[in-house]
């Protein structure tokens, strides 16, 4: 009798410690929790990250990072992140108080520390404050949704992952950061790392081959945003920025005629929209100058899944894409 | 350099002459009902309404995205019903017209920001949903001209009444329902104008257009036909100023054309021949009958 | 017990304007007036007397339709726009930017309605009422200019281009100057010889004594109703009462 006792106690403390076992396997296997401030950064860090990382973006596809309003969900999901993939360079102006207001505890990662800083020229449209040009209306309804906006870049260019050289740097950063959150996994986001920045590169390859065959004088492009300052750096093209035609800022009779003005002078034959800002503006403008609307330029977002633009590479790609379609054409 | 200064602007650039035509149509629409606002004492609802359109229109681009029957039609509901339902109140409970209308404004301007924030997207819908005076495109453009028609022609069906129910509201009750009927319809009118004033210009403007022109016009006539005239001449020419202003000074469209009639309004205001800071001053010492502002002579 | 006031069904009544049978009114439920029965003949001219708050100007509302019955029954002759009311309290804006003959021409509403044109001989009219009040050539004038009396006069002559066949007046001379009194005293005078039917809510005895043969005295109900030199005693009585008391 007492040593079926025995036995059974015995059965039981083997049967509570071989859960050990498991327990820490099914804890190692939980994957890091790590919030990225947008969806480009979302994507970079999935593809160092594979299945080790859960990533999730404050400001997701179709998002604009410069009128984010961050909701209570989110500062509890960063609250409960380890690690934190920012771009940096003032892009994210609404992150310090959002941090601040979730506790968040963990690592930041600066995904664009390291790059070769590009400011913006004087004058150009990233004086978004808080006066809104439309007025009133802007003003009433940002005190209703009052998270502080804080759009204002400074004088640097924050929109380096444009440039694909930039978002090696990118890659680099985010294994790096990630490797000393989780050192387990460090070998698998070393070697991921490695195989994107093989693709990283030879997409970088490619685009440079392919804008360097355009002639000198089909390189100008009108866009609403000058988030492209770092791609047209890169491979060549010159973006004619427009000052006031973006979300934020209502536009002055002087600039959209000067705009028109350069339009027919220089003879440019496309304008970009962009997925952020009022398409109307571009109709008009497009109706005044004869020049065709180009189609849909990426710059601070992915498009949902199923759109031409839902991971980095696509997006960079389907750029290329439309930017060359429309140079070509003339 | 006079021509380059005033009208060259309009004959080298398509966006400036629909700016300006839509500006015309919305001054002729807007500025005499902003007449008959101020005689009623109902100056802030112009702005107060504006807030009130908000949930109609941003169920209509919900609904139908960036359509302007859908967003008109919305606009227009949610502007009238407030519009009722502020009526309903100051009959049957103890609240005045003034309370009644800011309670109902209130909650719909916060309906839809609500509805507006449901949508997901960060994309700052306001600046979608509201037009600018320099992207005027043919439909737009359309629909001001056809409200500022039917505004017009409404207002004249409804002048008679709507100044008896302003003046001597006793006196027309006796006579018949003609004078909440003429009420309703004015209402209706001013929602209308503010939701096609929204599409073309935007809200500030659209609102600036009702009031501004109107108060200035308080200061130089005293008859309520001629002040609604000389309001649509001044709505006109402030437009004109402004838009010359944004294009010669870089300044935003619509805060330009708003700012001109600001100092449209200020410079009546101190100069008016009717109760202006200036003829105040004028008046003789011992002048016995007391007349409030804006009537004495 | 709620009875709607007949409209031309009781023109049958010959030559009454006005039936009531123990009416009673009120607001909100409670009851401001009670027991009036009685008839005001057609071309009649009454006084309506009585203490403050003694339902004078609730009579008046009563036989405007503005309040309905909350007890007995009130029968008029008339639709109710064709009344001509005569308000206490002046809702007017003073200071509204509107001549004096735009003012007089709302007269002619049932006429002219909201898009009519104001014809010449209606022009006539009005100016025929402007010199019947003694305001003749003030047409082109704003309102505002007008003195209290002046003001007076001129809502008169408003009634006297509508021409009612009753006219309802609360309180006419109340805060008027005494000319402009005499003048509008003569108008009533001519309603009443060219048959219109008036009742006017009024405070001076005097004249009530002097200017109308009927009266009717009220005070929360039905105190007298009759020809004048009888009605007023019986009101002086209860007021001598009331003191003694």
């Amino acid at each position: 009798m007492s040593n079926f006792y025995l036995n059974r106690r015995a059965l039981l403390g083997l049967a509570l410690t071989s859960a050990l076992p498991v327990g820490s396997v099914w804890a190692a296997g939980q994957p890091l929790p790590v919030v990225a401030s947008f969806s480009i950064l979302q994507d970079l860090t999935r593809q160092v990250g594979g299945d080790r990382v859960s990533v999730s973006a404050l400001v997701g596809p179709d998002g604009d990072a410069h009128v984010f309003e961050p909701t209570p969900q989110q500062a509890r999901q960063l609250q409960q992140a380890k690690v934190l993939v920012a771009n940096g360079l003032d892009f994210e102006g609404w992150l310090p108080r959002l941090k601040k207001a979730a506790g968040f505890q963990g690592q930041e990662i600066v995904a664009s520390q390291g790059i070769a800083v590009r400011s913006l020229p004087k004058g150009q449209g990233h004086d978004h404050g808080h006066d809104h040009g439309a007025g009133k209306e802007g003003h009433d309804h940002d005190h209703d949704h009052d998270h502080g906006h804080g759009h204002h870049h400074g004088p640097n260019d924050p929109h380096a992952w444009q440039d694909v050289k930039n978002a090696i740097v990118y890659v680099r950063n985010i294994a790096k950061g990630l490797a000393k959150a989780d050192p387990a996994n460090a070998a698998q986001y070393d070697k991921q790392a490695t195989q994107y920045i093989a693709r990283l590169t030879a997409l970088d390859a490619s685009l440079r081959q392919r804008f360097a065959a355009l002639p000198a004088e089909r390189r100008s492009v009108v866009s609403t945003h000058d988030a492209f300052g770092y791609f047209a750096q890169a491979y060549g093209l010159r973006f004619v920025p427009v000052r006031g035609l973006s979300t934020e800022s209502e536009p002055s009779a002087r600039d959209l005629a000067a705009l028109v003005k350069q339009v027919r002078e220089e003879r440019i034959g496309a304008i970009f929209v962009e997925n952020i800002s009022d398409p109307r503006l571009l109709e008009q403008l497009a109706r005044e100058t004869g020049a065709a609307i180009g189609g849909r330029l990426y710059s601070d977002a992915l498009s949902p899944d199923g759109g031409p633009a839902s991971t980095y590479v696509d997006m960079v790609e389907t750029n290329a894409a439309t930017l060359l379609k429309a140079l070509q054409a003339r | 350099m006079i021509a380059e200064l005033l009208w060259q602007p309009f004959v080298d650039y398509g966006f400036m002459r629909r700016a300006f035509a839509g500006c015309l149509a919305l001054s002729a629409g807007a500025a005499p009902l902003g007449t008959i606002l101020l005689l009623r004492r109902m100056s802030l609802v112009g702005d107060a309404m504006s807030h009130a359109i908000l949930p109609g229109a941003a169920l209509g681009y919900l609904l139908f995205g960036l359509s302007l029957p859908a967003m008109t039609i919305g606009g227009l509901a949610a502007g009238l019903i407030v519009a009722m339902l502020s009526g309903v109140v100051t009959r049957y409970t103890a609240l005045r017209e003034d309370a009644s209308f800011a309670g109902l404004y209130l909650i719909s301007l916060a309906l839809g920001v609500l509805l507006i924030s449901l949508r997901g997207s960060n994309v700052d819908l306001l600046h979608v949903l509201f037009g600018s005076v320099l992207a005027l495109d043919d439909p737009t453009l359309y629909l001001t001209a056809t409200i500022a028609s039917l505004s017009m022609l409404g207002l004249a069906l409804v002048y008679r009444p709507l100044l008896m129910e302003c003046l001597d509201p006793g006196f027309l009750r006796l006579q018949g329902p003609m004078g909440s009927i003429s009420h309703a319809l004015f209402m209706l009118l001013l929602v209308l104008n503010l939701v096609g004033g929204f599409h073309s210009l935007g809200t500030l403007m659209a609102v600036a257009l009702v009031v501004l022109p109107a108060a200035s016009a308080r200061f130089w006539l005293r008859g309520v036909g001629l002040q609604m005239a000389l309001s649509t001449a001044i709505a006109m020419a402030g437009s004109l100023l402004g838009l010359l202003l944004s294009y010669h000074a870089g300044i935003a469209a619509s805060a330009a054309i708003t700012l001109s009639l600001g100092c449209l309004y200020l410079l009546s205001l101190c100069l008016g021949r009717l109760g202006s800071v200036r003829a105040q001053r004028q008046r003789p010492a011992n002048d016995s009958v007391s007349e409030p502002m804006g009537v004495s002579e | 017990m709620m009875q709607s006031v007949s409209g031309l069904a009781a023109a049958a009544v010959h030559g009454i304007d006005f039936e009531l049978s123990n009416l009673g009114l009120g607001y909100g439920g409670k009851l401001a007036l009670r027991g009036v029965s009685g008839q005001f003949a057609a071309g009649s001219i009454t006084a309506i007397v009585g203490p403050n708050g003694g339902g004078k100007s609730t009579l008046l509302k009563g036989l405007l339709g503005q309040l309905a019955p909350m007890q007995g029954s009130l029968r008029c002759r008339y639709p109710r726009a064709a009344l001509g009311y005569l308000a206490q309290a002046c809702e007017v804006e003073r200071d509204f930017p509107i001549s004096v003959e735009d003012f007089v021409s709302m007269g002619l509403w049932a006429q002219t309605g909201a898009l009519g044109a104001v014809s010449d001989a209606q022009r006539a009219q009005i100016s025929m009422a402007l010199a019947t009040v003694g305001l003749q050539g003030w047409q082109p004038r704003w309102i505002a200019e007008l003195s209290g009396g002046q003001f007076q006069r001129m809502r008169f002559a408003r009634l006297w281009v509508q021409n009612p066949p009753v006219i309802l007046l609360d309180e006419p001379f109340t805060g008027v100057d005494e000319p402009s009194i005499d003048v509008l005293l003569q108008l009533l005078q001519q309603w009443h010889t060219r048959g219109r039917t008036v009742l006017a809510v009024l405070h001076d005895r005097e004249m009530v004594e002097a200017f109308f043969p009927q009266a009717l005295a009220l005070a929360g109900t039905q105190l007298a109703w009759g020809a004048s030199a009888d009605v007023l005693p019986s009101l002086a009585a209860r007021a001598g009462a009331r003191r003694r008391a």
